[in-house]
């Protein structure tokens, strides 16, 4: 999951580069919202505290 | 003014680069990184690729108070997140007595460094909102802002590769990672090597 993260993000970069700005909007809220459900997944599951 | 607006954008960008090959150098002496420290990582390369975008939309053309918002927008946005995971993980070691997690650089635990950087990208994002151009303007130093740019996608490579080595072909990464699952999961770790353990405190 966090490797896949990180492959959304270096894909929003490349979008971005290649002029794809639309797309590279995408990517990026895509990133976002995976890196928040993991967020969550680590907060809420393996650790003490609970949001 | 447009001049300016390139180089803080650019110095945007190398600010945070920095950060994150700091924590890279961290890493590469042993101090593996946990699940929130990769998710902050993750922020911060999604609050550089606000200016990030801004950049490399004036290659191609005149930028407008638009594309200075919607950029800078996003870096606020990844910021706000990056913020809420860095300040959960001060407040989870916040208690009198609890060493934190992993070695302290310059004073400081890589977690409490996250939070003053995603502050200040908040902060200065606003700034930089405060002096929007009134007429779409040209950026230059285009050649600069491509090493820059180029700059930031090595870091996300190499954080990506990283973290493949640290997770392996699992989910998620454990609690506490003290060594790269994929030699295990590829078989290339010999008989003697330590299986995870609990003794360093969770993240």
């Amino acid at each position: 999951m966090d490797t896949l993260i990180f492959l959304l993000i270096v894909l929003t970069f490349m979008a971005m580069w290649r002029g794809k700005h639309r797309a590279a909007g995408v990517l990026f809220v895509l990133a976002l919202v995976a890196m928040l459900l993991l967020f969550r997944h680590h907060a809420t599951d393996t650790l003490p505290i609970s949001l | 003014m447009n001049a300016f607006r390139a180089i803080l954008a650019m110095f945007c960008i190398l600010a945070v680069c920095g950060v994150l090959l700091g924590a890279f150098g961290a890493q590469l002496k042993g101090d593996m990184p946990c699940p929130l420290c990769i998710l902050q990582r993750m922020a911060m390369l999604l609050c550089v690729a606000g200016p990030a975008w801004l950049l490399a939309r004036s290659w191609k053309r005149e930028v407008d108070a638009i594309d200075y918002a919607q950029c800078y927008g996003a870096s606020i946005i990844a910021a706000l997140a990056g913020a809420t995971m860095s300040g959960r993980q001060v407040l989870i070691h916040i208690a009198p007595g609890d060493p934190g997690y992993g070695e302290p650089m310059l004073g400081m635990h890589l977690y409490s460094w996250a939070f003053v950087v995603f502050a200040t990208v908040i902060l200065v994002s606003g700034l930089h909102m405060l002096a929007l151009p009134r007429r779409a303007e040209r950026l230059p130093f285009a050649g600069a802002s491509r090493v820059v740019v180029g700059l930031a996608v090595a870091i996300a490579a190499l954080n990506m590769v990283a973290v493949f080595f640290e997770e392996g072909f699992h989910l998620v990464l454990p609690d506490n990672p003290n060594e790269y699952r994929l030699l295990d999961d590829l078989g290339l770790r010999g008989d003697d090597a330590q299986p995870a353990s609990s003794e360093t405190p969770a993240p």
